[in-house]
C-alpha cells in the first residue's frame, strides 16, 4: 500500500515509465470524465429543456424544432401556446363551427402536424435520417403508435399525447388508411404537446451527441453538394503547407543571412520586427483585394502569419550556434560561402527543425483566420456556420480533429527529429535504427559514385 | 562529404518546388464564367434551386455562385473580384457612392417581414428603446429599416445608442444581454429570436412594405460585354421563381434552400412569407417609373433622401442610373407576355 502511495512528489526525478504512461493516460481521461460527469448527471446544472417532440405556434415565425433548447423558464410558457391552440379547435369542434382556412392551406398544416412524430421514429430507429420526411412512414407510425402496436420508449408520450394521437388518428383513418396528400383531412388536427428533457446548454453538449454527429459528419457524404468532410480537411491541409512553404522558402534563408551577417541582420531585423507587431487579420481585406477572393489570401495570410516571426527566430537560432565551431572552420581556410554551406546550415539543422515544427503549430491558428476571409473554405468554414447555427454537437468533432492532426503531426515530426538528427540523442531505438537504415542505402549509393567520380578524375589527370 | 550535403540540399529544394507547383495547379483560374456573389436573403438563396439543378447549363450560360456574408459579398464586388452581386436598393445606391456603381437588372423579390428589428422579452414597442442600446450593421439595410422604425415611433438616432454588429454576429449580441434589441434578416432574426427565449419582432419591414427590394446587380461593363450571358440568367430565374412558386413543390424547394443556410425545412418554411418572391408579370409592375414604394424606382428614391438625410452620403444617387429593366422586359416578350 505504501509503495503505491509513496515515490509521486520527487524533487527534480523522473517517474517510473509505468507511472508516467498511467498519468498520461489519465491527463487525457479526466477531462473527458468530468465533462461525462456534468452531462450525465440530471441534477448537476441543465437549465434547459431540450426539445423531443415540438409544435408550431400559429402566427409566430420563430420555428422550434425537436433538438432546440428553451430555458426552464420559457418552456412552459410554449406548451401552454400549443395546449391553448389545441383547446380552440376543441372549442370549434365541440360548437360544431367550421374553420374558414382554405383546403391548400388546411392541409399543408395538417401534414406538419403529421411530421410532428417523426424525430421520436428517428430516435427509435424507425426511421433514417434520409427518410425523416418519408410522410407515408411517418403515417404509418401515427397508426401503429395509435393501436398500440408501436410503443414510443425513449421518448415515451405523455398521456397526454397519446390521447392526442388517437384522436388524430380517428380523424385520419376515416380519410384514408394509407398516406395521400390529397386524402388528408382538412379539419384541423390537434397538434402533439411539446415534451422534452432538461439538458445543459447547447454549447456544451454530452460526449455521445457529439460522437454520433460527428460520426455522421465524417461518414455522409452531404448531400447539399457542399464539400464532405474529407475534402475540407484538403483543402485546409492544402492552405496551411502552401502558405507555410512558401514561408520557409523566404524566412529561413533570410533568417540564416540575419542570423551570420550583422548586415543583413541591421538591414532587415528591425523592419521585420515592427511588422510582425502589426495583427496578421488586418490584412484579410487588403490581401482579398490583391488576390482575388479564391485559396490565395488564405495561402498570404498563412505567410504573413508564421513569415516575420520565422526569420527572427531562425536568425536566432543561427546566432546560437557554437562559435568555436565557426573558428575551427576559419582556421582550416574557410570562406564566408564555405562557412554557411557547411558550418552554419548544417549546425543549426537540428534546432532549425524544431523551430519549424513550433512555427508549424502557429500557421495552424492563422488557418482559422485565413479560411474565414473571402469565400469561406475547409474546416473553418463548417466551424462557423454550424456555429452560428448552434450545432455546436458538429463543431466539436472538427475541433478535435483539428487537434488530433495537429498534435499528431507533431508527434511524428518529433519522431523523425531522430531520425534526421541521430546524433542529437533525442531518438528511441526504433527511429535510431530508421534512421541507420535510411542512411545506408544513400550513403552506399554515394560513396560508389564518388569513388567512380575520383577514379575517372584520376584517369583524366594523368597524362 | 559536405559537397554531397550541398547536393542534398539542393535536391531537397528542387523537390519543395516541385512539391509547390503541384499543389498550385488548381489555383489558377482558366475560363471567365460570369462571377455572381451571394449571400443568406431568402430571395438571393432561391438562386441555389437553380444552381443544384443544372438551369444555367441547360441554358448555356457559365456562372459561378460565390457565397459570401453579405457586406463581404459587396466588399468584393467593389474590388471588382465579382462580375454581380445581389443587393438591396438602398445598399446599392451606399455601394455605388462610396465605391463602385452597379445596375439592377432583376427584382428578386421585396421584404415582407424578414427584415425585423427583434427586441428583448421587456422592450415591447420601439418607443420602449429610447435610451437603450442597439445592435445593427450601420450604413446598411438593417439601420435604415431600423431608424424607419424610429421615425415612425417618433423618435430619432439621437435617442438610441448604435452598436455596429456585423448581421450574422446579432443573434448571439443579443443573447449575450449587451444590447436591447437588433436589426437583422432572416435566417439571422430568427437566429436571434430562438437564440433570446421569449424575444420578439417589435418593427419588420412588413410594416413598412416596399422599402426594401432586392435585386441582382451587375458591373456596367459585364453588362455591356456579356448582355445574352445576363439576359440567360434573367430567363434562368423566372424558371426558378415558377418552380418556388408552384406548391407542388414545396417541400423540395424547402429542402434545397434550407439546407444552403443549414435549417431545417420546417425552420425555413416561415422564412417564404416575409420574402415576396416577384413573378415575372408582378415584376414588370414594379418596374414601372413612379414615386410610390410600389415602384422601385420610387422605393430607390426614397432611400437616395433618406440615406443624405443622415449622411450615409453626400451626394444624391440618380435611381434611373441603378435601374435596367430592358431585360427582364426582354424575357417578357420571349415568353409572350
Amino acid at each position: 500500500m505504501r509503495s503505491i502511495l509513496s515515490g509521486w512528489f520527487k524533487v527534480r526525478e523522473d517517474l517510473p515509465p509505468g507511472r508516467r504512461t498511467l498519468l498520461t493516460v489519465l491527463s487525457f481521461l479526466i477531462p473527458i470524465g468530468l465533462w461525462c460527469f456534468v452531462s450525465y448527471t440530471p441534477w448537476i446544472w441543465h437549465p434547459e429543456i431540450k426539445l423531443q417532440i415540438s409544435a408550431e405556434r400559429e402566427g409566430v415565425t420563430t420555428v422550434y424544432v425537436a433538438g432546440d433548447r428553451l430555458s426552464r423558464e420559457f418552456f412552459p410558457e410554449f406548451v401552454a401556446a400549443v395546449r391553448a391552440e389545441n383547446d380552440t379547435i376543441r372549442a370549434a369542434r365541440d360548437s360544431g363551427s367550421v374553420a374558414d382556412t382554405s383546403a391548400r392551406s388546411a392541409r399543408r398544416r395538417n401534414l406538419k402536424i403529421l411530421r410532428q412524430l417523426a424525430p421520436v421514429g428517428l430516435a427509435h430507429g424507425w426511421m433514417t435520417r434520409d427518410s425523416s420526411t418519408d410522410d407515408a412512414a411517418i403515417y404509418r407510425l401515427w397508426r401503429d403508435l395509435a393501436t398500440g402496436a408501436r410503443v414510443a420508449t425513449r421518448p415515451a408520450l405523455t398521456a397526454e399525447n397519446l390521447e392526442i394521437v388517437r384522436d388524430n388518428w380517428a380523424i385520419l383513418e376515416r380519410h384514408s388508411p394509407t398516406f395521400a396528400y390529397g386524402q388528408l383531412p382538412t379539419e384541423p388536427l390537434l397538434k402533439l404537446v411539446p415534451q422534452g428533457v432538461p439538458a445543459n446548454p447547447v454549447y456544451l453538449p454530452a460526449p455521445h451527441e457529439v460522437l454520433a454527429a460527428g460520426w455522421h459528419d465524417f461518414t455522409h457524404q452531404p448531400e447539399d453538394g457542399s464539400p464532405s468532410m474529407g475534402d475540407r480537411v484538403a483543402t485546409s491541409i492544402r492552405i496551411i503547407f502552401l502558405g507555410f512553404v512558401i514561408s520557409c522558402a523566404v524566412g529561413v534563408p533570410l533568417g540564416i543571412l540575419c542570423g551570420t551577417f550583422d548586415t543583413f541582420s541591421r538591414l532587415f531585423e528591425p523592419f521585420i520586427d515592427f511588422f510582425r507587431y502589426l495583427p496578421a487579420p488586418t490584412f484579410s481585406t487588403l490581401l482579398v483585394a490583391i488576390f482575388l477572393a479564391h485559396d490565395a489570401p488564405k495561402i498570404a495570410l498563412v505567410f504573413v502569419g508564421t513569415f516575420f516571426q520565422m526569420v527572427l527566430v531562425v536568425a536566432k537560432t543561427t546566432r546560437l550556434l557554437d562559435r568555436s565551431l565557426l573558428e575551427a572552420a576559419q582556421t582550416l581556410g574557410a570562406r564566408p560561402r564555405q562557412l554557411i554551406s557547411r558550418v552554419v546550415v548544417p549546425g543549426i539543422l537540428p534546432d532549425l527543425y524544431n523551430d519549424l515544427r513550433i512555427l508549424l503549430g502557429w500557421a495552424w491558428t492563422w488557418l482559422v483566420i485565413a479560411e474565414l476571409i473571402g469565400v469561406k473554405t475547409g474546416l473553418t468554414e463548417f466551424i462557423e456556420t454550424q456555429g452560428r447555427f448552434r450545432n455546436f454537437d458538429r463543431v466539436f468533432p472538427v475541433i478535435i480533429l483539428i487537434g488530433i492532426i495537429g498534435f499528431t503531426t507533431d508527434q511524428i515530426l518529433a519522431w523523425l527529429r531522430g531520425v534526421f538528427f541521430p546524433w542529437t540523442g533525442h531518438g528511441g531505438p526504433a527511429s535510431r535504427a530508421v534512421a541507420r537504415g535510411l542512411v545506408w542505402l544513400p550513403s552506399t549509393i554515394i560513396e560508389s559514385a564518388r569513388d567512380r567520380a575520383e577514379a575517372m578524375h584520376n584517369r583524366a589527370s594523368s597524362p | 562529404m559536405p559537397l554531397t550535403k550541398v547536393r542534398t540540399l539542393r535536391s531537397l529544394i528542387g523537390f519543395l518546388l516541385i512539391i509547390v507547383s503541384v499543389f498550385s495547379i488548381p489555383l489558377s483560374a482558366s475560363a471567365a464564367p460570369l462571377k455572381i456573389a451571394y449571400s443568406d436573403w431568402p430571395g438571393w438563396i432561391a438562386w441555389e434551386i437553380g444552381i443544384r439543378k443544372g438551369w444555367f447549363q441547360e441554358a448555356g450560360v457559365d456562372v459561378e455562385f460565390l457565397w459570401f456574408d453579405y457586406v463581404p459579398s459587396m466588399d468584393a464586388y467593389v474590388s471588382g473580384n465579382v462580375d454581380a452581386v445581389c443587393m438591396t436598393n438602398g445598399d446599392a445606391l451606399v455601394t455605388g457612392a462610396t465605391g463602385k456603381p452597379s445596375v439592377g437588372i432583376l427584382i428578386n423579390d421585396f421584404s415582407n417581414g424578414n427584415d425585423m428589428v427583434v427586441a428583448a422579452p421587456t422592450i415591447r414597442t420601439m418607443a420602449d428603446l429610447k435610451g437603450r442600446k442597439v445592435g445593427l450593421e450601420m450604413g446598411f439595410v438593417p439601420h435604415l429599416l431600423f431608424l424607419t422604425g424610429l421615425e415612425k415611433a417618433g423618435l430619432s438616432e439621437a435617442d438610441v445608442e448604435i452598436v455596429n454588429t456585423p448581421t450574422n454576429e446579432t443573434p448571439q449580441v443579443l443573447a449575450s444581454g449587451a444590447v436591447s434589441a437588433i436589426a437583422a434578416w432572416q435566417p439571422n432574426s430568427g437566429q436571434a429570436l430562438k437564440a433570446l427565449n421569449g424575444s420578439h419582432p417589435i418593427f419588420t419591414s412588413a410594416d413598412a412594405p416596399g422599402i426594401i427590394y432586392d435585386l441582382l446587380y451587375v458591373s456596367a461593363e459585364s453588362l455591356e460585354k456579356r448582355r445574352a450571358d445576363w439576359l440567360k440568367v434573367v430567363e434562368v430565374w423566372y424558371r426558378i421563381v415558377d418552380f418556388i412558386r408552384d406548391d407542388a413543390n414545396l417541400d423540395e424547394a424547402l429542402a434545397i434552400l434550407a439546407s444552403r443556410v443549414k435549417v431545417s425545412p420546417q425552420e425555413y418554411e416561415p422564412f417564404l412569407k416575409g420574402t415576396y418572391i416577384l413573378s415575372l408579370k408582378e415584376a414588370l409592375e414594379r418596374w414601372k417609373p413612379g414615386s410610390g414604394l410600389g415602384s422601385v424606382y420610387g422605393s430607390t428614391e426614397y432611400v437616395d433622401a433618406f440615406n443624405l438625410k443622415y449622411g450615409v452620403y453626400s451626394e444624391s444617387q440618380p435611381a434611373a442610373k441603378y435601374l435596367d429593366p430592358s431585360l427582364t422586359e426582354e424575357v417578357a416578350k420571349m415568353r409572350g407576355m
